[in-house]
């Protein structure tokens, strides 16, 4: 690592440890690095206006984070979680469970996790620390855990990028996610249930089975949603990205028409509230591109690359390499750059150990989805930080059981191709 | 004083709160033009072209963004780590705050003059649908870092000395 | 080596421009420059190259007539339906006096030096209806993609389609689901990004011979001494004509492949194709500003 970079690295981590928010501390810090290296200064701000100016996709994100206010302005949330605690409530660690599915359903409709735990996420830890049901930090955990769902489940935006750099079948890969998905799905419940059995959590009074029908019914518009938007893009409307914006608009109408629960002055407040949210999450994204620059600049993928080739390893040994480099370079880069940058020259180990390249996206994509919850840079954790003001530190220590479950599903992953390639065989895969 | 940066505060609340509005209608208008177009043009013989769309949403998020960083985020509103920080005794609080504000102030100051030369560069080159010029687009960041520098300045000054620091920021920080 | 070339471009790593780079120009120049390709836009965003060039941030990129035509509006007319014919017509158009001018503005004004063309495909209008196209009539009412660009906006409308944006990334489900009912590209691109999978025919249109040009900056150019330049000069060309044959290779190889995986793949009828799309873009604003008299000398190639 050349000085100039640890230099970068070192602005940095003392900035954004002494309580200088994230983004600026980043901002500081390729500015030393361009300046320590003699380079343009100005590749500071067109690194960070360049990366928000091109990316589509960062536009689910205020679009989410809108949809997500709305319905906990308009009392929908509410509505849904009276329904969610009449169903599963009353088991233990029930909210809990509520969360992971309702994020496999989000899943199938959005493609990026931080969508997923901007909008959904927020929603759902604020109906699990209602009344102090759950600890805010759990809540905030297993959201963060269960976001990383979102892309792994189609649609999925990382799919599309890995499938443009490696050239397999994006068709495959999305139909490939499913399995993986409902697998990291259930050890997250699993592990749900466990901590829920030591905490005590506070358990839901079981609902009269009477009362059932007029609660659905109540909640139905609400539960609506999810078929809306997954016929939206699977109905072939909606773009996986305008899929948001449907959300938006559909919260809006439930909450002014329907419901009729949300004044104008209040939707003023919504829509404030949602622009600062959305320019703080906008400001980390953007300043982490300026690290796209910098890393690809001292060609540190490259280096990483060069040691991996230098060993001699078996098929699996190999794929945990892989994984081990993964979950490394995902505690410090954000998942779009690894697919792009570091992917791309793995392919060659890949074709050469006869690994599947259908299976290998999976498992980057998992592996990497894992890496938006590890610290120092996580980016789920930072965006739920941002959404809901609850201590990054207090996410971080209640996250680590749900990494250590993920990470064993991707070790399952790993060794059993079949079980990914079960499901892309069903549908004519030839791997 | 306090009046009139209230209700600067305010406004700039609601220019962001207005930008964020008009990108879910934008969205929406390019969802409805594309997939009912047809259907709309020959019907009402109006037509939803939706070639503007991209562009116009992407320039309304790249001043979202930097617009509300600027004049609407406050310090607590950004994403940190505090807990550190926070352990740290009040009177190391503030000379670290005060050094950290003065570093931040200092570097993007020193990188102002060159990046204001890379949003002037862009007069020659207009966006690709609407034909607006890209420094207009871009201005918005030249705007972020003065806001950010004259801020972080304030910051270090207020936090070095002990009498504005406490008419100012303890109900803050 | 005496300097490092550093390149930046939005194709990817598994590109044949890629291969070409790092496979032939990279070892002919090694004599005195270290090569350092940058690929999929991991360094600059995409579109953003030649600012990064002209800014003295980078040393080369690989570049598009529509990106050029940003800065320079007469650059549009290689970027416009039925002009270009093939690899070779493109070539004599580069190497054509009449380029001259053309590209010393560049050098002047952008600080960017072409050094050679290289051919993409030939794009093909690939739809995921049953129905053939014949006409620009047939396309009426279809929701062709196009890339987000005033140009390509122009030659998708100039084709008789409704022309629609959407990020490239987002295309295959976008086809899957219906949300567009086609886009164009060249063959390789369509077996790359798997729309084969999603789509039911290919017309073969050809509606625009697609290039991309090998840059670099004037500056580092003019630090060389002539020796060098001629190495760099001849590095250049190889890599082009080892790229575009490798795409008129799968150009070639691919209509079987497609055949193969049940697609309906045919040639409309071309002249009304081009009759159409030759007078829509006659009579645009963009004709304007092409430099008087070009279209003829290139027709005349
Ligand atoms: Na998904
Ligand atoms: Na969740």
């Amino acid at each position: 690592m050349s000085i100039e970079f640890s230099l970068c690295l070192l602005t940095v981590f003392v900035l954004a440890a002494f309580g200088s928010p994230i983004a600026i501390s980043m901002l500081v810090g390729a500015i030393v690095y361009l300046i320590s290296s003699g380079q343009d200064i100005a590749l500071a701000g067109e690194q960070i206006l360049q990366g928000l100016y091109n990316s589509f996709i960062l536009l689910a994100v205020p679009l989410f984070i809108v949809a997500a206010n709305i319905m906990n302005a308009g009392s929908i949330s509410d509505r849904l979680l009276t329904f969610c605690k009449a169903i599963v409530g009353h088991l233990r660690g029930g909210m809990g469970h509520v969360n992971v599915v309702s994020s496999l359903i989000f899943s199938g409709m959005s493609g990026s996790a931080v969508a997923d735990a901007a909008g959904v996420g927020k929603v759902v830890i604020g109906m699990m620390t209602k009344d102090g049901r759950y600890r805010p930090g759990y809540a905030a955990a297993l959201t963060a855990a269960s976001a990383t769902i979102g892309p792994i489940i189609p649609p999925s935006i990382p799919m599309v990028i890995y499938a443009l750099v490696s050239g397999a079948s994006v068709g495959y890969l999305f139909i490939a996610g499913l399995v993986p998905g409902l697998i990291m799905g259930a050890v997250l419940m699993a592990m749900n249930y466990i901590q829920s059995t030591r905490h005590q959590v506070v358990k839901e009074e079981a609902v009269p089975l009477k009362e059932l029908p007029g609660i659905t019914w109540r909640a139905f518009p609400t539960l609506l949603m999810p078929a809306i938007l997954l016929y939206g893009i699977y109905g072939g409307v909606t773009t996986p990205t305008e899929a948001a914006a449907v959300a938006a608009a559909y919260a809006l109408f439930l909450a002014l028409a329907v419901y009729r629960s949300i004044s104008f002055k209040k939707l003023v407040k919504v829509f404030t509230e949602s622009a600062h949210t959305s320019a703080s999450v906008g400001l980390v994204i953007s300043a982490a591109l300026i690290f796209n620059y910098i890393v690809a600049t001292e060609n540190i993928p490259t280096q990483i690359a060069a040691l991996l080739s230098a060993m001699d390893l078996t098929q699996f040994q190999f794929l945990m390499v892989v994984n081990v480099t993964f979950l490394l370079l995902g505690m410090v880069l954000d998942a779009t750059t690894v697919i792009l940058i570091v992917v791309p020259l793995l392919i060659p180990a890949c074709r050469e150990l006869g690994v599947d390249l259908v299976h290998f996206g999976i498992i980057t994509v998992v592996n990497l989805m894992i890496g938006l919850i590890t610290p120092p840079y996580g980016i789920l954790l930072f965006v739920i930080n941002g959404t809901t003001n609850i201590a990054i530190n207090d996410i971080i220590r209640n996250v680590l059981p749900f990494m250590v479950v993920l990470i064993g599903a991707l070790i399952i992953l790993t060794a059993l191709p079949d079980l990914v390639l079960y499901m892309p065989r069903l549908f004519g895969y030839q791997g | 004083m306090t009046n009139i940066l209230r209700n600067i505060k305010t406004t700039a609340d609601l220019v962001a709160a207005s930008m964020l509005a008009a990108m879910s209608i934008v969205f929406i208008y390019q969802i409805i033009g594309r997939y009912f177009g047809n259907a709309i043009e020959s019907l009402m013989g109006i037509d939803l072209a939706t070639s503007w769309t991209l562009e116009i949403l992407l320039t309304l998020w790249v001043w979202l963004v930097f617009w509300a960083s600027a004049f609407c985020l406050s310090e607590r509103d950004h994403i940190r780590f505090d807990t550190l920080h926070l352990a740290l005794p009040r009177k190391v609080q503030r000379i670290v705050a005060a050094l950290s504000a003065l570093a931040i102030a200092g570097f993007l100051a020193y990188s102002f003059l060159p990046t204001l030369d890379y949003i002037t560069f862009y007069k020659i080159k207009k966006s690709a649908i609407l034909r607006i010029r890209l420094d207009y687009v871009f201005s918005i960041y030249g705007i972020f870092l003065a806001a950010l520098v004259a801020r972080y300045a304030w910051r270090a000054v207020a936090f070095s000395v002990p009498s504005l620091h406490n008419k100012f920021y303890q109900k803050v920080d | 080596a005496d300097i490092t070339l550093r390149l930046s471009t939005s194709a990817t790593a598994e590109d044949t421009r890629a291969e070409a780079m790092e496979k032939v120009f990279a070892p002919m120049v090694s004599s005195f420059a270290d090569f350092d390709g940058h690929w999929g836009s991991s360094l600059f965003k995409q579109g953003t190259d030649l600012e990064a060039i002209a800014r003295g941030n980078l040393d080369m990129t690989i570049t598009s007539a529509q990106h050029m035509a940003e800065f320079f509006p007469e650059f549009s007319i290689f970027s416009a339906g039925y002009v270009h014919r093939d690899y070779e017509h493109q070539k004599a158009v580069f190497n054509a006096d009449f380029m001259d001018d053309l590209k010393a503005k560049a050098e002047e004004e952008l600080n960017v030096k072409l050094l050679a063309v290289s051919y993409l495909g030939n794009r093909h209008v690939n739809l995921r209806t049953e129905e053939r196209i014949n006409t620009p009539a047939d396309l009426k009412g279809i929701r062709l993609r196009m890339p987000g660009s005033e140009a390509w906006f122009f030659l998708g409308s100039a084709l008789g389609a409704d022309v629609t944006p959407m990020a490239y990334g987002e295309v295959y489900t976008g086809l899957q689901t219906g949300a567009i009912d086609g886009q164009d590209n060249p063959l390789p691109n369509d077996y790359v990004m798997k729309f084969y999978e999603v789509t039911k025919q290919i017309a073969l249109t050809g509606h625009l011979a697609d290039l991309n040009y090998i840059a670099i900056s004037n500056k580092v150019w003019n630090s060389l001494d002539a020796h060098q330049q001629a190495i760099l000069q001849g590095a250049a060309n190889a890599a082009a004509e080892y790229a575009s044959h490798q795409i008129i290779q799968k150009e070639a190889d691919l209509v079987d492949f497609f055949k193969g995986e049940g697609l309906d793949i045919y040639t409309p009828d071309l002249d009304a194709f081009r009759t159409t799309v030759q007078k829509a873009y006659l009579e645009s604003e963009m004709a304007e500003s092409w430099v008087p008299g070009m279209i003829d000398q290139i027709n005349a190639l």
